[in-house]
């Protein structure tokens, strides 16, 4: 569905930008409004300003100076503590990492000090932080570079998770992300760069935010709720156009946020349906999967007509070789399969 | 002077380049996609002459950067190039392009910056406590010399008197970052009296320099004297990784970097010192081609590792 083309030539068409706004665009565009609004607002990450890897950053140095694009040697954890510290003292900044999964090595920095600060001093001080990570597999980019670790950091009080699955969210949550006062964390699927994604008319409106905790209903149906981020919201919308033609409605629901969680949505949904798959890049074992059916199981259990599944990573590193990576990434094949035996069961 | 030794000193280059060139290719002709290649054009010497300076039984933990120590090592070019393309009769059955193979002590850890830094620390203290005279050493960047994984481990390798080589290959970048922006300090090497190590800063386009420093840190660690910090200087020649244009670097800077090519300048010296003819060379380079056109043959025959075996080598 998604290519592997990550890291060939390929770049932005600016005619098409207006209509049918790119995924990256759209980040680059929320953090270039917000940066206009707000003085606080400034960035820290490696090779941001000259050229990042997937060019989130691209061209916001020329408009707002090196000053608040700042170019970091290769120090995760000064630049995350740094950020906690600047936050401290009234800034707010965005820090870049090449790959999301370069964070465990700032990881102190991040559940220690930015998510417990505010707690820990009674509320004295607010550490407004975004931490943008780019993640996800199926690009060959090797086990320590294609990992989906949110659920590791949703386990850790004190941290917002944004996910992302279109441009017009991507805008709308980064926005919301800049003008929080909380750590934030946010997810950019790297396959989801390059994507372009129609936009309605609030695409341009500088003040429109996507408020966090307030899931997408992605698609309506009856028989069964996909509860699906990033990547997997796609995947699952193929999934239920193609099932539908086999009389089977499917409900295809992204939370878009993972803490806060829009419970409320799933739950509502769960009810109507009685069945419930939830789909993710995440390892399955403690992932955000078996987090949502823990939820749903807790609050509308008489509502299930058969047991809840989960697919995800089922719990090996994303491996280099293409057929390797393929065999532990759930895909629309997957989520068809499991939907069909779920419904017939 | 040990003519043989200079001769293959040359001849490792060589064959580090040519592979190399080939795996370059295999990407820029889509014949192998995913991450692109993390080349070593213009870094040669460092892993020629500093692996030459090593014995069975020492270990190397290479960077992301790590074909050329692989090489240099003396593994096997068609496993090498069998991993880069996905195999599975690569050395890591398709896992992972940072190639290892621990009976040659070839550790390959290059997807976190810095990470192998305090690994190969790890391995000297095993050295050192099976009492063994062998020794370790950590390849790492300019760019990872400000990570503090580093700092921490060359603080506990003075204190532990840990057997290892901290090899920092400064190539002038860190991705697009010139070093002259990322570190303050002169060299890299002058962090070393912060740490009580002693070190050093060499020319890392001469082999030779460079095998001569690296063999007095290994006889220093062999002999119970601990750590030492080397710095090799070099030069970049391709981008970050295969794809990337350079666009943050000059035609002029380029050019003068090309002159300092380390098989150029070996090459030219064994030419002046009669050590190698013109004919010699030829020769050497049709013998180098030749294996590196087995090792493509021997990756492209090989099968892809099946779907199920995602599952195998999770646990000991
Ligand atoms: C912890 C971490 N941060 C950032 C990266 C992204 N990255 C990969 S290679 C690289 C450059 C490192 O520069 P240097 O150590 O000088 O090595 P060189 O690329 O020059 O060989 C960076 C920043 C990473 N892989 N891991
Ligand atoms: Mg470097």
């Amino acid at each position: 569905m998604f290519d592997r083309r990550l890291f060939r030539p390929g770049g932005p068409v600016p005619q098409r930008e207006r209509e049918w706004p790119s995924f990256r665009g759209a980040i680059n565009e929320a953090m270039r409004e917000e940066m206009r609004r707000d003085p606080a607002v400034f960035q820290m990450g490696e090779d941001i300003a000259g050229a990042s890897p997937f060019g989130v950053t691209a061209r916001l140095v020329t408009e707002f100076g090196t000053e608040r694009v700042r170019d970091t040697p290769c120090s995760e954890v000064a630049v995350v503590g740094a950020a906690v510290g600047a936050a401290m003292g009234g800034m707010r900044p965005i820090v870049e990492f090449q790959f999301g999964d370069f964070l465990s090595v700032a990881i102190d920095q991040l559940t220690h000090q930015a998510a417990m600060l505010r707690y820990l001093t009674g509320g004295q001080v607010k550490v407004p932080i975004v931490i943008r990570l780019p993640c996800g597999g199926g690009q060959g980019a090797g086990s320590q570079h294609s990992q989906s670790l949110y659920s590791w950091f949703a386990h850790a009080p004190g941290i917002k998770v944004a996910l992302p699955a279109t441009s017009m969210d991507a805008k709308g949550l980064m926005k919301s992300a800049i003008r929080d006062d909380n750590p934030v964390l946010f997810f950019e699927h790297k396959a989801l760069y390059r994507t372009r994604w129609p936009a309605p008319a609030e695409f341009r409106d500088p003040n429109h935010v996507i408020p966090f905790g307030r899931a997408a209903v992605r698609r309506i149906g009856d028989d069964l709720t996909v509860v699906a981020t990033l990547t997997m919201v796609h995947h699952a919308l193929a999934a239920a156009e193609a099932l539908a033609k086999e009389g089977v409605s499917v409900e295809v629901i992204d939370p878009r946020t993972l803490v806060p969680l829009d419970t409320e949505t799933i739950i509502q949904s769960v009810r109507k349906t009685g069945r419930l798959l939830a789909v993710d890049e995440a390892y399955l074992t403690c992932g955000i999967q078996g987090e949502v059916i823990a939820l749903v199981t807790e609050h509308a259990f008489q509502a299930l007509k058969v047991a809840p599944r989960r697919l995800g990573n089922p719990g090996v590193p994303v491996p280099f070789a293409p057929p390797l990576e393929d065999a532990v990434l759930p895909d629309q094949e997957r989520i068809t399969s499991a939907i069909r035996d779920m419904v017939s069961a | 002077m040990n003519v043989a030794m200079h001769l293959g000193l040359l001849r490792t280059m060589l064959l580090i380049r040519r592979l190399e060139t080939a795996w370059a290719d295999a990407y820029f002709q889509e014949e192998i996609g995913g991450i692109p290649p993390a080349l070593s054009t213009g870094q040669e010497a460092v892993s020629a002459g500093a692996c030459a300076a090593l014995e069975p039984g020492d270990y190397v933990f290479t960077t992301h950067r790590g074909q050329a120590p692989q090489v240099a090592r003396g593994l096997d070019p068609k496993r090498i190039m069998a991993e880069l393309y996905c195999r599975r009769t690569g050395y890591n059955k398709g896992k992972s392009y940072h190639v290892t193979d621990v009976t040659r002590g070839v550790i390959g850890m290059g997807g976190i910056v810095a990470g192998q830094v305090p690994v190969a620390g790890g391995m000297a203290l095993a050295q050192k406590l099976g009492r063994s005279d062998r020794v370790s050493m950590a390849f790492f960047g300019d760019g990872a010399s400000n990570e503090g994984a580093v700092h921490e481990t060359a603080n506990l390798a003075a204190m532990w008197t840990l057997p290892l080589i901290l090899l920092c290959e400064n190539n002038g970048y860190c991705v697009t970052q010139p070093v002259a922006v990322a570190v303050k300090a002169v060299s890299i090497a002058d962090r070393a009296a912060g740490y009580g190590l002693p070190a050093a800063v060499v020319d890392g386009n001469d082999p030779l320099v460079v095998y001569d420093a690296v063999a007095a840190a290994v006889a220093r660690a062999r002999a119970g004297g601990g750590a030492t910090l080397i710095e090799a200087k070099t030069v970049r020649l391709g981008g970050h990784l295969a794809h990337d244009p350079q666009s943050y670097r000059s035609k002029e800077e380029l050019a003068a970097a090309w002159e300092q090519c380390p098989i150029k300048r070996m090459r030219e010296r064994l030419l002046a010192e009669g050590l190698l003819t013109a004919e010699g060379y030829a020769r050497m380079e049709a013998a180098v081609e030749g294996e590196v056109a087995a090792a493509v043959e021997f990756a492209r025959q090989s099968p892809f590792p099946e779907p199920r075996e995602a599952f195998d080598d999770l646990w000991a």
